[in-house]
């Protein structure tokens, strides 16, 4: 009797598992977690000079973190996306470090919105995003607009 | 202890020596390295749970933790109803009645001994036998606490 | 008649003519489940609360002594009985079931004793001829009342112990010569309340040690015995840490006898492997294995006279959390084979 509960338990816990898997998550997202994905900065904006310079920019500035390993970076028409995973001996010092970052990027570029996030799920986003604007299908308003769902995402607090 | 000591008559502290000499001592490291290990596995479970949440949905690391707490709080409720959380409180003690886990299982026990005696006097009044010292004592000391900052931000100390 | 400062002897030597004893799923797997005229194999035995149960097995318990004997409930004077539960209830509603004239007991594990000692002074001075006594207890009944719910995670120490599911009733009669082969109960020892100062109600055993050695000294000083005349003295729920305990206090009084001598009733019924931390107890658990198992011996002829020591806590829950310590009694019942 209790081996027939305990396998019936076991089931339960694999179907749930089970139906959560979205079939078009490609294989560098997937990884995200345990590996250092180290994405190259998306530019969402006319592909200028300018942007793309900035966003190289803002990635060296990051690589100068010895506290932080890898870092995605979208710009979109508004706001720029600055996600970020810190080490974790360091997370102790998450707090300080954003604040931080925030400051050196606001001083480095002035007229910018910047949107910084040690948060997993930002950076797992982010990255997702820019592979999927891999696809010339996705047109720039909708990344845009997945960039805009991002931002606010980062925002709940509950 | 030593102060009811104190209060023992010779002959009842007499009678104590030598009733402690045929005591079997509880095994102290045995049950430590126990509760480590089935706390740990308990919170292991609940942070994959965690990841399946942030991967799959759209929580983020800081609204996680909500659909998380639910989450191991309804797998305790199974296992409590399934009749298997009591033999692994027995084995992993303080392992498995410390997590939000064995809050869950001290609500639904009672609810489940209660039920013979109706659903409003029976249920509704006891539900709370084991838990209510926790959420008495939990709600007293956060108000405490909040106290104590709010009158340090007046003062300017914090 | 009274012998020295708290002993009966009964000259009449009132005949245990029959018994009954019924079983839950634990005690059908432990040693003596032979011994057992009913077994059942869940704790509900379909009633819808745990106390009703406890009830059905009293019920039971008595229907199967009224049966071996060849008697109805009419025949019968008296119904000395009660349990662990508050107010006895169980006990009382088996007696609203079997209409006989009733007297409520309560000394917690000791009842089993308290009932046979009253029910052989009552049939040796002429009160009654036949009475019923004994006593049940139900596992998920007293866990409820006196610890925790039955399915809550909490970790017992192992001195903590295992209440037995299961009620034992006897029939004691007058002695007319007509019972061949029946045990006769021959002396009682009424014990006092011992409080040695004991808090930890996870440790029974420990706590109730010193009151079956104050019972067994003054049965032995009051009827001028020592410990060779009895074939086994047997405890009802000391446990593995009271029996070595009480042992200990016996010897250092001068008590002189083999430890293989002394049983203990909590630590006859279960097997090796159940997890029952350091032996059985409840009040059904003294009448079960003495009203099943012990008896079946002595007919056998495996002994010849023996002391049955019933132990008792009487605590409460609520009198352990006032802060007050454990206050533990034994009553000791003298049995032979004519």
């Amino acid at each position: 009797m209790r081996f027939v509960r305990f396998s019936a338990i076991l089931i339960c816990t694999g179907l749930l598992f089970g139906c959560g898997t979205k079939g078009d998550d490609t294989k560098k997202s997937e990884l995200a977690l345990i590996k250092t994905t180290n994405p190259s900065p998306s530019v969402l904006d006319h592909r200028t000079e300018k942007n793309v310079d900035m966003a190289e920019g803002i990635k060296e500035e990051i690589q100068n973190y010895k506290e932080i390993y890898d870092a995605a970076i979208i710009k979109g028409d508004k706001d720029i996306l600055v996600a970020y995973k810190v080490k974790h001996m360091y997370r102790f010092q998450m707090k300080k470090i954003e604040k931080d970052l925030k400051k050196k990027l606001e001083k480095k570029y002035p007229d910018e919105k910047f949107t910084i996030s040690s948060d997993y799920k930002i950076f797992l986003e982010a990255v997702r995003l820019q592979e999927k604007m891999k696809n010339p299908d996705f047109s720039r308003k909708e990344a845009n607009k997945k960039l805009q769902d991002i931002i606010k995402l980062q925002q709940e607090m509950t | 202890m030593s102060s009811k000591q104190k209060k023992k008559t010779p002959e009842q502290q007499k009678y104590d020596i030598l009733q402690k000499k045929h005591e079997t001592k509880r095994p102290v490291l045995k049950n430590c390295l126990r509760a480590f290990l089935v706390g740990g596995i308990i919170c292991t479970i609940g942070q994959a749970i965690t990841y399946f949440y942030i991967y799959f949905f759209n929580f983020t690391e800081q609204t996680a933790g909500n659909p998380t707490v639910a989450t191991m709080v309804f797998l305790a409720m199974l296992l409590t109803g399934f009749g298997v959380y009591d033999h692994i409180g027995q084995y992993g003690g303080a392992g498995s009645a410390v997590p939000v886990t064995g809050f869950s299982n001290a609500v639904v026990s009672a609810a489940i001994e209660h039920r013979t005696e109706g659903l409003v006097l029976g249920v509704g009044g006891n539900i709370f036998k084991l838990a209510g010292s926790v959420i008495v004592f939990g709600v007293f000391a956060a108000f405490v606490v909040a106290l104590i900052k709010t009158i340090l931000i007046n003062w300017g100390v914090l | 008649m009274l012998m020295g400062k708290q002993s009966w002897v009964f000259q009449n030597k009132p005949v245990i003519a029959a018994t009954g004893v019924t079983g839950g799923p634990f005690e059908a797997n432990g040693k003596l489940a032979a011994d057992f005229d009913i077994l059942h194999d869940d704790l509900w035995i379909d009633e819808d609360s745990y106390e009703k149960a406890h009830r059905v097995l009293i019920e039971e318990a008595c229907e199967t002594v009224l049966k071996k004997a060849n008697l109805q409930e009419e025949d019968i004077h008296f119904f000395i009985a009660g349990d662990l539960i508050n107010q006895i209830t169980p006990t009382s509603f088996s007696a609203r079931t079997n209409q006989i004239p009733y007297f409520g007991i309560f000394g917690a594990c000791s009842t089993s004793m308290e009932g046979l000692a009253l029910a052989s002074f009552m049939i040796d001075h002429g009160g009654a001829k036949n009475i019923i006594t004994g006593s049940g207890s139900h596992n998920a009944a007293a866990e409820r009342q006196f610890r925790y719910p039955t399915e809550y995670g909490g970790q017992k120490p192992p001195t903590a112990q295992w209440t037995v599911t299961g009620a034992g009733f006897a029939l004691v009669k007058e002695n007319d010569g007509t019972d061949e082969n029946c045990p006769v109960t021959v002396s009682a020892t009424i014990g006092k309340v011992v409080d040695m100062g004991l808090t930890d109600p996870f440790n029974m055993g420990g706590a109730m040690a010193p009151a079956a050695t104050d019972t067994i000294l003054a049965h032995f000083k009051d009827l001028n015995l020592d410990a060779s005349y009895y074939d086994l003295i047997v405890t009802g729920d000391l446990g593995e840490i009271g029996r070595n305990t009480s042992y200990e206090l016996l010897t250092n009084a001068g008590v002189k006898m083999d430890k293989e001598k002394y049983q203990d009733c909590g630590l006859l019924i279960y097997k090796e492997d159940q997890p029952v931390n350091s032996g059985a107890s409840g009040s059904g658990c003294s009448a079960a294995v003495l009203y099943g198992h012990l008896l079946n011996q002595m007919k056998k002829g495996k002994y010849k006279r023996i002391l049955v020591v019933a132990t008792g806590a009487l605590l409460s829950p609520m009198s352990f959390q006032q802060g007050e310590s454990i206050p533990c009694i034994a009553h000791a019942v003298s049995i032979e084979m004519p």
